[in-house]
């Protein structure tokens, strides 16, 4: 067993739950969907997205893409929740709600395909 | 696992007969800059941790302050949200310090702010140390200055000489090349040669690498795989090394010229197995330069003058005893090289060394020769030559000196072995000084300033010394004793498009050409060394020589008189007057008006 490794999948499976977690409800209701959900969900994509630094190989480039991308989206999505909290005198709002709800569906996306991609590597991986 | 497109496309471009080694060389390159970008990785991977630090310090301490609750102005429960506690954390941690916003904080809320404060200072500290600690990394840094010099060699669009081994000989011969204008590039292992690249005075921007030659992937980093490379010459003062490099240019550019420096006998067979690199060994060719110097001082005085390069002064024409004894000192490479040169001239050797390897020479004494004793030995008070050939510079200069003391008329010849030590053979005045690094450089520029170039010095001592006094005569009426441009011309159309007619006609003389644009009367102060025809060479022709379409011409004269030939060579109504004496009106319409035929003109409707 490689520390490294359980390290590297525990990230990556937590920022897909995290971010499944805020995700799932429905998509305009203000209610079911939690901001420290969001906040944890935003720390460890980062935190994955970090381990995936100074990986040479194929699969490696697109696990970082991959990162990247659900980062993108969810910083875009706290971004839209913290202008809709202070800024827009709106407040959260069903549409609100919805765009931030949505912008971490996008997320969602990349990071499942950070799974699928975990999974492939596992699968692929030859002992001896 | 393979990219479809990527197969298909090798399956249908892959036939093409495209040199095998085109492709070797490009290989090697890709894999040299993939070692380059393995290194960034690599620093990529060491900032993880500070990296990963860093967020998990901000992130618990932004949710603590979001999670504490806290009172607005009035005393009303008041949390703070997630953009609150950002912002807060952001100035706080980057030691800005906003204070307190948007309300006062309650006692819970400091307590938390205390403890992130010191923790997300120890997080800016190690991320910051540490970005700070990979710059400074030797590994991080050679990367950088790999990427940076091959990008610098793959933008070169102009032809460039790729020069490994940058001692003193390399400096010579890359200013003589930069004086003519010519690109080069440079590797060398010692990084404080590179470094001090930068100090140098060139015209031109050199780049250059801290990196082993003998390594392939740095000589294709360095542009033997570029197409605009022209030349490799190998001047390492590893005899290794240099192998090395012609082997890797032989093998990956087989059509590239190589020249390489080498002094021993077995090397030189090595390197000429690898196709046919020019080889250039400095006591070889010190000791033709000597026999020529015996035989024809002047030829050898136009020599030296021509392969110094843009800016080369005339050294004084020595005038060495053609018979007699001559003592050598010192049996190394070219104590054997220089004995073997006199012999054959005809001329007595005796050979006097402390610890010869062999000691097979009938000539041959053993013994130190700064001792009088010895020297007297070696029949010095018949000698009329002396040379100080020995591999230390010490010995030398008192080898020298004990000379001159028993017979101040000997001619001496020395070797100088470290250039710090060039002032005390100047002071010493010796009649003929070999310095093995600008032999060489001197050498391996006649071979690529212009091919025309080496054509002459190799063909001038053929035509003997009386002719070779007149021609440092014209050459001195026509640019003084310091040399000045040296260039050539190629009588055709694009390079001469005002000279067609004129060159048709069959009476081109040389003669009518070379006249000062601004007053025909005056001759131009450039001097013509050699014109080259259907590969026949004609050395320094005089004025009544008959020019021919597809001349080659090989100039030697001030910088203004070959802007003057340039405007000659373009220019029709100048070349008229350059010719016949009449002025030529330059527009269209006025020559219309004028109704006067140019002759360039005529000749092309």
């Amino acid at each position: 067993m490689n520390l490294e490794k359980v390290v590297f999948g525990f990230f990556v499976v937590l920022a897909a739950t995290l971010n499944f977690g805020f995700f799932i409800g429905d998509i305009s209701d203000p209610a079911l969907h939690n901001p420290f959900e969001l906040f944890a969900a935003v720390v460890v994509n980062l935190i994955a997205t970090v381990l995936k630094f100074g990986d040479r190989t194929q699969i490696g480039a697109v696990h970082l893409a991959t990162s990247l991308v659900a980062v993108l989206q969810l910083v875009a999505a706290a971004l839209a929740y913290g202008y809709a909290e202070y800024v827009s005198t709106a407040g959260m709002n069903e549409s609100w709600t919805a765009s931030v709800v949505s912008l971490s569906g996008g997320a969602l996306l990349a990071n499942l395909v950070s799974i699928v991609l975990l999974v492939v590597e596992t699968v692929s991986f030859h002992r001896g | 696992m393979g990219n479809p497109l990527l197969v298909f496309w090798k399956s249908l471009f892959d036939a093409e007969d495209e040199p095998r080694s085109r492709r070797a060389t490009l290989r090697i390159a890709a894999a040299s800059s993939a070692q380059a970008s393995a290194t960034i990785f690599l620093i990529l991977r060491r900032m993880r941790t500070p990296l990963i630090v860093l967020i998990v310090i901000f992130a618990v301490s932004v949710l603590g302050l979001a999670i504490i609750p806290g009172q607005d102005l009035d005393g009303r429960p008041a949390r703070m949200g997630f953009f609150d506690a950002f912002y807060f954390m952001s100035y706080t941690a980057s030691t800005i310090g906003f204070g307190e916003l948007p309300n006062p904080f309650t006692y819970s809320q400091r307590m938390w702010v205390t403890i992130s404060i010191y923790l997300t200072v120890i997080g800016w500290a190690y991320a910051i140390g540490s970005l700070l600690a990979l710059v400074q990394d030797r590994a991080f840094r050679s990367a950088l200055a790999l990427q940076h010099f091959s990008r610098k060699v793959a933008r070169l669009r102009e032809p460039f000489v790729l020069v490994a081994g940058y001692g003193r000989t390399g400096e010579l011969l890359g200013h003589s090349l930069d004086g003519l204008g010519r690109r080069i590039v440079v590797l060398d292992h010692d990084s404080e040669r590179i470094d001090g690249l930068e100090l140098d005075s060139y015209h031109a921007d050199v780049p250059g690498l801290a990196a082993d030659a003998r390594d392939p992937g740095h000589l294709a980093v360095a542009g033997l795989d570029h197409p605009s490379c022209e030349a490799v010459v190998a001047l390492t003062d590893d005899e290794e090394a240099n192998l090395a490099i012609v082997m890797a240019a032989a093998l990956l550019r087989p059509e590239l010229p190589v020249i390489a420096r080498v002094t021993s006998h077995a090397l030189a067979e090595r390197m000429q197995a690898f196709g046919d690199p020019s080889l250039v060994n400095p006591f070889d060719r010190f000791g033709d330069h000597l026999r020529l110097a015996l035989r024809a001082p002047a030829s050898y005085q136009l020599l030296t003058w021509l392969e110094s390069g843009p800016g080369g002064e005339l050294t004084t024409r020595g005038a060495p005893p053609r018979d007699g004894r001559w003592v050598i000192c010192g049996y190394g490479r070219l104590g054997r090289e220089l004995s073997a040169d006199l012999r054959a001239e005809g001329l007595e050797v005796s050979i006097i060394d402390d610890s010869p390897e062999d000691a097979d020479d009938p000539a041959l004494l053993v013994g130190d020769g700064t001792d009088p004793w010895v020297l007297a030995q070696g029949d010095l008070d018949r000698a009329v030559g002396l040379v100080a050939g020995t591999g230390n510079d010490t010995t030398n200069l008192s080898l020298v000196a004990a000379a001159r003391r028993s017979r101040p008329g000997l001619f001496i010849v020395a070797r100088q072995n470290r250039p710090a030590s060039a002032p005390l053979f100047a002071a010493m005045d010796i009649d003929a000084l070999l310095v093995p690094s600008e032999v060489v450089a001197h050498e391996v520029y006649g071979q690529l300033s212009t091919p025309l170039l080496w054509r002459f010095l190799r063909e001038m001592p053929g035509r003997g010394d009386a002719w070779a006094a007149g021609l440092i005569d014209r050459l001195t009426a026509v640019c003084g004793t310091r040399l000045q441009a040296l260039w050539k011309v190629r009588l055709n159309r694009s390079e001469a498009p005002a000279l067609g007619a004129w060159l048709a006609s069959g009476s081109a003389r040389l003669g009518d050409l070379l006249r000062n644009p601004e007053d025909r009367e005056e001759p131009l102060r450039a001097l013509v060394l050699l014109v080259l025809r259907r590969g026949e060479a004609t050395l320094a022709p005089d004025d009544d020589f008959v020019l021919e379409a597809g001349d080659e011409l090989l100039l030697a004269g001030r910088p203004g008189a070959r802007r003057a030939l340039g405007t000659v060579l373009h220019v029709e109504p100048v070349l008229e007057y350059v010719l016949s004496g009449r002025r030529v009106p330059s527009s269209w319409i006025w020559r219309k008006l004028t109704r006067t035929p140019v002759a360039g003109a005529d000749s092309r409707q």
